[in-house]
C-alpha cells in the first residue's frame, strides 16, 4: 500500500488532477477580466469619450458601449461561477470516489490478514479506521495537487511583478518567508506527533468501548462499572489534553503568521518611504508594490493553511495505513481468484510445523495422511495443537515450515476459491451471521454471483452508473440481487430440493424439532408460498371440525367465530374481529381511522366504551393506589402504570362533574376508551361486561366491518377462510385463543395441534418456514447448540470433498455418538477429518494421531 | 360472576377473614379463575403445592390414596398452606361435575404480604390462634390420655 497520502492520490487520480488543476487554470484569465471590466465600465464607457467605438467591426455608441460592457460582465459572471460549481462538483466527486477506493483497499486487506494477525488487532480500532480517520482525506484530495499549484502560480505572479517593479522592495516582500519557512514547520512537527498521539488515543477509547459491550456480563457480575468509568474517563481527559494542545500550537502558528504578514508593510513604508523620499522611487510605484503586496497576502495564506491541513491529513492517512500492511499479508489472488478446481486425493502433512504463537498455539514436525475417503481423528486436550493441525488441513493457517498438501497441490499456493468450496471447516468458535436460518445454511454456496443481471436491469441507467462508479474506484463489479447460491454444488435443482437437502441434513443433526418450533412461531407472507397458505387453512378447519365435535377441546379452545363473543381475548378483538395489519401497530391504533371513530360514535358504543373504561378505572384506582410503584403486582395486573394513575384521577374527577377541559376532551375519551379495550372478561373478573353488551359486540361486528371496509391501513379482518399475514402459522391454525379460565389450555392445544400437523404431513413445510427464523444480530435469538448446529449444516451443505469438524459434537455421550454416526453416513466416501479432546473417540474412526504439547504422541 | 362473588368468598377464609375489603379485591383481581369439568383434578398428592383452591361453585372430591375420603363444597378452602409454605399435597382434589374455582397462588400472594406489611400481621395473628389452639387440643389429648 501505498505508505505516502501524495503517492496514493498521484497513482490513483493523476488524470482527474490535472484536469482540476487545467481548469483552475482557464477560469484564472476569467476572474481576471471580471476584475478589470468594472473599472473599464467606469473609466472607459460611463467617463470615456471618442464614441462610437468600434467592437469586432461593429460601431458602437456611448450607450450602447456601456449595454455592451455590461452584458459581457454579466456573462463572465455566470461562466466564472459556472467553472467553479463544475470544480466544486468535480472535486467533492474525486474526493469520494477516492474515500470509497482507500476504504474498499483496506476493507479487503483485512480480509486478506493471515489468522494469527487478529490476535493483534481488535475490530474496536479497526472499523474507526475505515470508517471515520479517513473521512478527512476525501475532502482533501480534490484540493490535493490544484490549490497549491495554482496559488502558488498566484504567489510566483504577484511576486515578478513586485520584483519588476523594485528588486529591494521585492526582496523586502519576501523578507518574512525565511523565517516563516523555519519556524512554522518546526511548530508544525509537534502538532503532527500531536495528531497522532490523538489518533491512537481515540483508538484506545473506542477499543475500550467495545470491550466494554463485549464484556458487559462480566462488568455487571463484578461490579466493575466504577473501574472501567475511571479508565475511560482518565482516556477522555488525555484527549481533552492532546486536543488542548493541538489548539495552542495551532493557534499559535496562525497568531505568528499574521504577525509576519503585518510586519512586511512595515518595511515597505520604511524603506519605500525612505526611497521616494530620497526620490530613487516614484510615489506611483511605492502604491502599487504595496497594492500587489496586498494580493500576494491571500495565496500566502492559503498556502500555509493548505501546508497545515496536508500535514493533518497525512498523519491521518499514514497512521492508518500502517496498519494495514503486515509483512505476511496473503497476496490480493488468494480471496479474489476465480481459479477453483477438484482437491482429490490424500491430505498430508509433512514435517508441519507452525511456530510463533503463543505456548499452546504451536505444533512441531506433524507428519499425517489422511486417507481420501476416509475418516481420521485427531485427538488432544485444548493446547495440545489440535486446532493448529487442523487449521492447517483446511488451509486457514500457514505452516511455518513443512508442506500441507491435498492430491498434488500445496494448500498454501490456492485460492480461496478453491480452498473455500473444496474443504468445510467448523472450527472450535462458530459464528452465525445476523439474517435468517436459511442464510446462514447457504452461507457456503454463496461464492460468486452466477447469473448476468436481467438484460433490462443492465440497460437501466441505474445500473451502468453503479457499474461505472464500481470501475472508477477498484470495487468489484459483483451485483448483490442476482443469485449467488450454486445449487449445482448441494446437488440440487432448485430452491424446493436445496430446502429438502438442509432439512435432511436439519434432521441427521438433531435439530428438527427446534425447526418445527420456530417454524410453527414465524409469520410467513401468504403470497410467498401459496400452497402451504392453502394446506394451513385446510388443517384450520380440520381443527376446527374437532373442535365442533370434541367436547374437550371445546372446553380448550375458544375459536374465532363471527358470530360468538370470545371471552379469552380482548374487547378490541371483539369488537373489531381483526387483528393490526403489521406488528408496529396495535389494535388501538383502530382509533386514528375516521370511519372507525365515526362508526363508534353513531352506534353509541363510544358512549359504552367510555363507561366501561370509566368503572375500570375507578377499580384500577381503588386497587392499586396503595401498592408502590415499583411492585411487581403493577406491571402484571394493572391496566393503568403507576405514574399515569393520578392522570387519571383527574379525567374520572372532570368527567364526573361533566366538565373535561375542551383541549384533552377527545384525548381523554380515547384513553378511557383504550382500557376498556384491553379488558379480557375471563382473564379480568371486573363484571363490568353484561351479556346484553357481548351481544351488542358481536352484533355491531359486521357493521363495522361493512363501514370501515378491508382496504384500511391499520387492521386485518378475521375471516376463517383467509390466511391472517400478522399471525403465526400456529396461531392460524388454531385461529382462536387457548381458553384463559381452564388450566394449562394452551400446553394442551398445542398437543392437539401438533398431533394434527403430524397427521396432515405438515411437518415438514413448517419447518421449512422455520428456515425463514431470523437469528438476531449474530445469532442471539439461538441457543449455543442450535448456533453451532447450524453451522455444521452449513459445512455440510457445502457437498466438500473433506470436512473437518473440530471440538463439536466430540464429546463421549451417547447422544454425541449418534450425531457423529450421522455425519459419518452423510458424509460416505468422502474425507472426514474429526477433532476432539476425548481419545475413546478414536476408535470410531478409519486412522487417527494423538496430539501432545504439539507433537505427535501415537498414531494408527 | 364478578369479583364480588370471589371477595365474598374470600372473606369467608378464615386466614383473610381480618383483612380489609380492598386487599381482598385486589387479592381475587389476581387471582384466577378456573373451571374444572368433573373427573378433572385440581391438584395432586404428593405434588408440591403452590395454590390455594376457593371452590365458588360446585363441589370436590378429597382423594387419599385412591380412596375417597370426604367432599368438599361452596365457599371451602382448600391446600391454604401450600401458599404460605412448600408442602407437598397431602390429598388429590377431583372436582365432581363442574366446578368453578379460585386459585391463589403462592407467589402472588407473598407478593401481596410484601407490599402490605399490615397483612402479614393479620395473617400471623390468626396463625398464633390456630397454633394456640392446636397447643391446647394437644396438651388436653394428653391430658386425657
Amino acid at each position: 500500500m501505498e505508505k505516502s497520502l501524495f503517492r496514493f492520490i498521484w497513482k490513483n487520480s493523476a488524470r482527474y488532477q490535472i484536469t482540476i488543476l487545467l481548469i483552475t487554470c482557464l477560469s484564472y484569465p476569467v476572474s481576471f477580466m471580471l476584475l478589470d471590466l468594472p473599472k473599464q465600465i467606469t473609466n472607459d464607457a460611463i467617463q470615456g469619450t471618442a464614441f462610437p467605438r468600434e467592437v469586432m467591426g461593429v460601431e458602437l455608441d456611448q450607450i450602447e458601449y456601456l449595454a455592451f460592457l455590461c452584458f459581457l460582465f454579466l456573462f463572465l459572471v455566470v461562466v466564472s461561477n459556472g467553472i467553479k460549481l463544475f470544480l466544486n462538483v468535480y472535486k467533492g466527486r474525486l474526493g469520494e470516489r477516492m474515500l470509497r477506493r482507500l476504504r474498499f483497499d483496506l476493507y479487503q486487506r483485512v480480509l486478506r490478514f493471515r489468522l494469527p494477525h487478529f490476535r493483534k488487532v481488535s475490530s474496536g480500532e479497526i472499523i474507526p479506521m475505515i470508517t471515520a480517520e479517513v473521512e478527512d482525506v476525501g475532502g482533501f484530495i480534490g484540493e490535493a495537487i490544484a490549490l497549491p499549484a495554482y496559488q502558488g502560480g498566484m504567489l510566483v505572479v504577484q511576486l515578478g511583478f513586485i520584483f519588476l517593479q523594485d528588486p529591494l522592495l521585492g526582496l523586502a516582500a519576501i523578507s518574512s518567508y525565511p523565517i516563516q519557512a523555519y519556524i512554522i514547520p518546526k511548530l508544525q512537527k509537534k502538532v503532527v506527533l500531536l495528531s497522532r498521539e490523538r489518533v491512537r488515543n481515540v483508538r484506545v477509547i473506542s477499543d475500550k468501548i467495545g470491550e466494554s459491550i463485549g464484556g458487559v456480563t462480566e462488568i455487571h457480575a463484578n461490579d466493575a462499572s466504577a473501574w472501567h468509568s475511571a479508565d475511560l474517563s482518565d482516556r477522555l481527559y488525555k484527549n481533552f489534553r492532546i486536543r488542548f494542545d493541538i489548539y495552542n500550537r495551532k493557534y499559535f502558528i496562525k497568531f505568528v503568521n499574521n504577525f509576519m504578514n503585518q510586519l512586511t508593510p512595515f518595511f515597505f513604508y520604511l524603506i519605500g518611504g525612505y526611497l521616494v523620499i530620497k526620490g530613487e522611487l516614484s510615489i506611483g510605484a511605492l502604491i502599487a508594490v504595496i497594492a500587489a503586496y496586498k494580493d500576494l497576502a491571500a495565496p500566502w495564506k492559503e498556502l500555509l493553511a493548505y501546508y497545515q491541513m496536508t500535514a493533518d491529513v497525512n498523519v491521518k492517512y499514514q497512521t492508518v495505513v500502517e496498519n494495514f500492511d503486515p509483512q505476511d499479508i496473503y497476496p490480493l489472488e488468494r480471496i479474489k481468484g476465480e481459479e477453483s478446481f477438484n482437491l482429490d486425493g490424500d491430505l498430508v502433512m509433512t514435517n508441519a510445523t507452525f511456530a510463533g504463537g503463543s505456548s499452546g498455539q504451536e505444533v512441531f514436525g506433524i507428519n499425517l495422511t489422511a486417507k481420501s475417503g476416509k475418516t481420521f481423528a485427531v485427538i488432544g486436550v485444548d493446547g495440545s495443537g489440535r486446532t493448529e493441525v487442523l487449521q492447517m488441513a483446511a488451509g486457514l493457517l500457514s505452516p511455518t515450515a513443512g508442506r500441507v498438501e491435498i492430491g498434488t497441490h500445496n494448500l498454501e499456493g490456492l485460492c480461496e476459491a478453491t480452498l473455500g468450496r473444496q474443504i468445510a471447516y467448523v472450527g472450535g468458535s462458530v459464528h452465525v451471521w445476523t439474517g435468517t436460518i436459511r442464510d446462514n445454511l447457504y452461507y457456503g454456496l454463496r461464492n460468486r454471483p452466477l447469473d448476468e443481471p436481467s438484460k433490462e436491469h443492465a440497460s437501466s441507467s441505474e445500473y451502468r452508473r453503479w457499474m461505472e462508479e464500481a470501475r472508477a474506484t477498484a470495487n468489484p463489479e459483483y451485483s448483490l440481487d442476482v443469485n449467488w447460491l450454486d445449487y449445482d454444488r448441494a446437488g440440487a435443482k432448485d430452491t424446493e430440493e436445496l430446502d429438502n437437502r438442509v432439512l435432511e441434513i436439519i434432521e441427521v443433526l438433531g435439530l428438527s424439532k427446534d425447526l418445527y418450533r420456530l417454524g410453527l412461531q414465524s409469520v410467513i407472507d401468504p403470497e410467498h408460498d401459496a400452497e402451504l397458505v392453502q394446506r394451513i387453512l385446510d388443517a384450520r378447519h380440520v381443527l376446527a371440525g374437532k373442535v365442533q365435535t370434541d367436547p374437550k377441546l371445546r372446553n380448550l379452545v375458544e375459536l374465532w367465530d363471527i358470530d360468538t363473543f370470545n371471552a379469552s381475548a380482548s374487547l378490541a378483538e371483539n369488537l373489531f374481529f381483526a387483528v393490526p395489519k403489521d406488528s408496529s401497530l396495535q389494535l388501538e391504533d383502530v382509533l386514528k381511522n375516521k370511519r372507525a371513530v365515526k362508526f363508534l360514535e353513531d352506534t353509541g358504543l363510544d358512549e359504552r366504551l367510555v363507561e366501561i373504561g370509566k368503572q375500570i378505572a375507578e377499580i384500577m384506582i381503588e386497587l392499586f393506589s396503595d401498592v408502590s410503584g415499583d411492585s411487581e403486582l403493577l406491571d402484571t395486573y394493572s391496566f393503568i402504570k403507576q405514574e399515569d394513575l393520578p392522570e387519571f384521577e383527574r379525567i374520572l374527577r372532570q368527567m364526573k362533574a361533566g366538565k373535561l377541559p375542551k383541549k384533552t376532551r377527545i384525548a381523554d375519551r380515547n384513553r378511557m376508551i383504550n382500557l376498556a379495550f384491553k379488558l379480557v372478561p375471563s382473564k379480568h373478573r371486573l363484571g363490568v361486561m353484561d351479556d346484553a353488551l357481548q351481544e351488542e359486540f358481536v352484533k355491531r361486528r359486521k357493521e363495522f366491518r361493512d363501514r370501515v371496509g378491508a382496504e384500511n391501513d391499520v387492521i386485518t379482518f378475521f375471516d376463517n377462510d383467509t390466511y391472517m399475514p400478522t399471525l403465526t402459522i400456529e396461531d392460524n391454525l388454531l385461529f382462536g385463543r387457548p381458553r384463559l379460565d381452564r388450566r394449562d389450555a394452551r400446553q394442551r392445544i398445542d398437543e392437539v395441534v401438533r398431533e394434527l400437523v403430524m397427521e396432515l404431513g405438515l411437518r415438514q413445510p413448517v419447518r421449512r418456514a422455520g428456515l425463514d427464523y431470523h437469528v438476531g444480530v449474530a445469532g442471539s435469538r439461538l441457543s449455543a447448540h442450535q448456533r453451532r448446529m447450524i453451522c455444521v449444516a452449513r459445512a455440510l451443505m457445502k457437498s466438500a470433498p473433506i470436512t473437518i469438524l473440530d471440538d463439536t459434537i466430540a464429546g463421549v455421550t451417547e447422544t454425541d455418538r449418534e450425531l457423529r454416526n450421522g455425519i459419518r453416513k452423510l458424509l460416505e466416501g468422502r474425507t472426514l477429518i474429526f477433532g476432539s479432546t476425548n481419545v475413546p473417540v478414536k476408535d470410531e474412526f478409519d486412522a487417527y494421531i494423538l496430539l501432545e504439547n504439539g507433537r505427535v504422541s501415537s498414531f494408527s | 360472576m364478578s369479583i364480588d362473588t370471589e371477595v365474598a368468598a374470600l372473606r369467608k377464609v378464615p386466614l383473610f377473614s381480618g383483612i380489609d375489603q380492598t386487599k381482598l379485591r385486589l387479592l381475587a383481581f389476581i387471582s384466577e379463575r378456573m373451571e374444572f369439568q368433573d373427573g378433572e383434578d385440581m391438584c395432586v398428592q404428593g405434588d408440591v403445592g403452590d395454590s390455594a383452591f376457593i371452590i365458588l361453585s360446585g363441589e370436590a372430591a378429597v382423594v387419599v390414596d385412591g380412596e375417597h375420603v370426604a367432599t368438599v363444597g361452596h365457599h371451602a378452602i382448600v391446600g391454604e398452606i401450600a401458599i404460605l409454605c412448600d408442602v407437598p399435597r397431602t390429598a388429590t382434589l377431583r372436582a365432581v361435575g363442574t366446578t368453578d374455582v379460585l386459585t391463589v397462588s403462592k407467589d402472588n400472594f407473598l407478593k401481596l404480604l410484601k407490599e402490605f406489611p399490615e397483612m402479614s400481621l393479620e395473617v400471623m395473628r390468626v396463625l398464633a390462634q390456630r397454633l394456640e389452639k392446636t397447643t391446647r387440643d394437644l396438651a388436653d389429648a394428653k391430658a386425657h390420655s
